[in-house]
């Protein structure tokens, strides 16, 4: 889209500290009225998943009665043993790991190689496919619902990992190709020319330079595409019906109908079971991840 | 001629090879299914029948006959524009008052995100308690608190505050990444330029809007068109805390499809909706890019 050039990996972010700082200011009012500001906000991001595992930890009357700011008066992890007997968490999870790990490896590979096609071994209609590759970009993803379930079941693809698979592969490639595109300009021609005169060719050049080369860039591209694939409702709704394929937000949806009453803590339980492990991956790499999603967009 | 090629002795094979599968894959997820949709949105059809050649009757009736196509229409639009407040809105005061912290804005940046990790089912979930009456949620909580008990309401169920209700949750929970994405420009705006500018007097505000904002415009305009594509094609959320209701009030199109689709089973009616979609999509980054790309060489 609208970019600026930019380096392909983009430089760690050390903020400057501001000259001011240095200069002992007495405290001002805008600085202190932006840090009351600040802190309003960020408790208004955060207080709601706080009190959403507070809750997964209530006796069920406390929930029903109680005032919903209160702490809860005892812990219990009723809640959670009652989640897991109704649903079937760990089958949920595993097959969003796999539809998560399928996606990747299409998206990651794929897009490597249209980036090389494009970008370093060039050819006359280049441009086009660039162009098309954009359109997947702006294209809102429910456009490919009607038609897909129409082909699935042409093909007999409903209702199984392939039918997610491939929509979310297919429409995360192109951000995916101009990730990459973008950091193979950046590869010197010198590389290429020097390899070409030892005698290497395009697929060899691929895999002992371009490959290796890549890998940054990988990481970035799995971190932000996996946010989407893991949490992908509207697919998994539409092609998956049985019980053995659901992800975990159709398996959390099933819940409350699983339940015929609306168990609240229970859900709420189920809820921070599930987001536990995408949520661990991003507190660990969540310095990856945040430049990812830098570079992802100011590149996109 | 071509000139953007590095390697010299590749042949015509090798491109195929790596340009195909690709091209594959992206054509079977993505670019078949948008002419289909195109060519569906001329029949009538319901998926077990013969399908039947209706030539412009679905868009007719979309465009001529169907109130609840211009609902779902004018939600849609409102759905966007509260997001757009709240992304892009949000994300630009709180990256600006970040870069004038010291400390812990790794820590703010990372906290602010999280909601952006969670799946939408999670979030609808949330937003259901969050707006609830009976047992009293949070919202209803803090108004009662504040003495603004007459506004307390159950937020999903009233006509008049169910779409402002859904659409929240949506710009809640991508607000983080905005901010992440502008807090990035805007550090980058180079520091000798601000500080010849306050050595000149300029006032905080003049500062924002002659130095800082006309540097991050080219970021500014890729967020305003992220944001803007994401708000049009919002369906979890709504879908899953309201499915519409109650009545057409918080329709929007993606969801009227998705109903038309499988619910009604009316492919052809649906694709000829999800065509509209595609359209307006592409009207409003026209649109963004020349607004805002006027404006910038004005």
């Amino acid at each position: 889209m609208i970019t600026q050039a930019a380096p392909a990996s983009p430089p760690e972010v050390v903020p400057p500290r501001p000259e001011v700082s240095r200069r002992r200011r007495k405290p001002n009012l805008f600085r202190t009225l932006s840090r009351v500001l600040i802190m309003l906000i960020v408790i208004v991001q955060v207080y709601p998943l706080a009190w959403l595992f507070l809750t997964s930890l209530r006796t069920e009357e406390d929930f029903a009665t109680g005032d919903p700011f209160a702490l809860p008066g005892s812990l219990t992890w009723e809640n959670y043993a009652r989640a897991f007997e109704t649903g079937d968490l760990g089958r949920n999870i595993l097959n969003s790991f796999v539809v998560t790990m399928g996606a990747n490896v299409l998206i990651v590979l794929l897009g490597m190689m249209a980036a090389y096609a494009i970008q370093v071994l060039g050819f006359r209609l280049s441009k086009l496919v660039r162009g098309l590759f954009l359109i997947g970009i702006i294209v809102p993803v429910q456009i490919a619902l009607v038609p897909l379930f129409i082909d699935y079941s042409a093909v007999n693809l409903l209702d199984t990992y392939q039918s997610m698979i491939i929509p979310l592969a297919g429409f995360s490639l192109p951000m995916s190709v101009y990730l990459f595109c973008s950091f193979y300009e950046y590869i010197p021609k010198e590389t290429y020319e020097a390899a070409s005169l030892d005698g290497a060719g395009p697929y060899r050049i691929f895999g002992l330079i371009t490959l290796p080369l890549s890998l940054n860039t990988v990481v970035t591209v799995v971190l932000v595409n996996s946010i989407f694939i893991w949490n992908d409702f509207i697919f998994a709704n539409t092609f998956v019906l049985s019980e053995d394929l659901k992800t975990i937000p159709l398996g959390l949806q099933n819940y409350i109908g699983a339940m015929g009453k609306v168990d609240w803590t229970a859900t709420f339980a189920a809820v921070c079971v599930t987001i536990t492990p995408l949520l661990l991956v991003f507190l660990v790499l969540n310095k990856a991840m945040i430049q990812g999603m830098e570079s992802g967009a100011t590149k996109g | 001629m071509q000139p953007n090629r590095m390697l010299p002795n590749r042949s015509r094979t090798s491109v195929l090879v790596f340009l195909l599968p690709p091209l594959l894959l992206y054509g079977a997820a993505v670019l078949f299914p948008i002419l289909q949709s195109l060519f569906l949105s001329f029949f009538s059809w319901n998926g077990i029948s013969d399908m039947e050649f209706v030539g412009l009757d679905n868009y007719v009736r979309m465009f001529v006959a169907d109130d609840i196509f211009w609902r779902a229409f004018l939600n849609a639009l409102l759905y966007l524009a509260i997001c757009l407040v709240l992304q892009l809105g949000g994300a630009l005061l709180v990256a600006s008052l970040l870069t004038s912290l010291h400390r812990g804005r790794e820590l703010i940046k990372t906290l602010y995100l999280l909601p952006a990790v969670i799946s939408t089912v999670a979030i609808a979930f949330l937003f259901v308690r969050i707006y609830s009456i009976d047992p009293v949620g949070l919202l209803n909580q803090l108004l009662h608190w504040m003495g603004l008990g007459s506004l307390e309401r159950p937020w999903l169920s009233d006509v008049n505050t169910v779409l402002a209700a859904v659409s929240a949750p949506e710009g809640w929970r991508f607000t983080g990444l905005y901010m992440l994405i502008i807090y990035a420009a805007l550090i980058a705006v180079p520091k000798e330029l601000e500080e010849a500018a306050v050595l000149d007097g300029a006032s905080r505000w003049t500062l924002f809007t002659k130095i800082r904002f006309p540097y991050i415009r080219p970021v500014w305009i890729t967020t305003t068109i992220m944001a803007t594509t994401y708000g049009l094609r919002g369906f979890d959320i709504p879908y899953l805390m309201t499915n519409g209701g109650p009545g057409q009030s918080s329709e929007l199109l993606t969801t009227y499809m998705y109903k038309t689709a499988f619910t009604s089973t009316d492919f052809g009616y649906a694709s000829t909706i999800s065509v509209f979609i595609v359209i307006e999509c592409l009207v409003a980054v026209g649109l963004i890019l020349f607004l805002l790309k006027r404006k910038a060489d004005s």
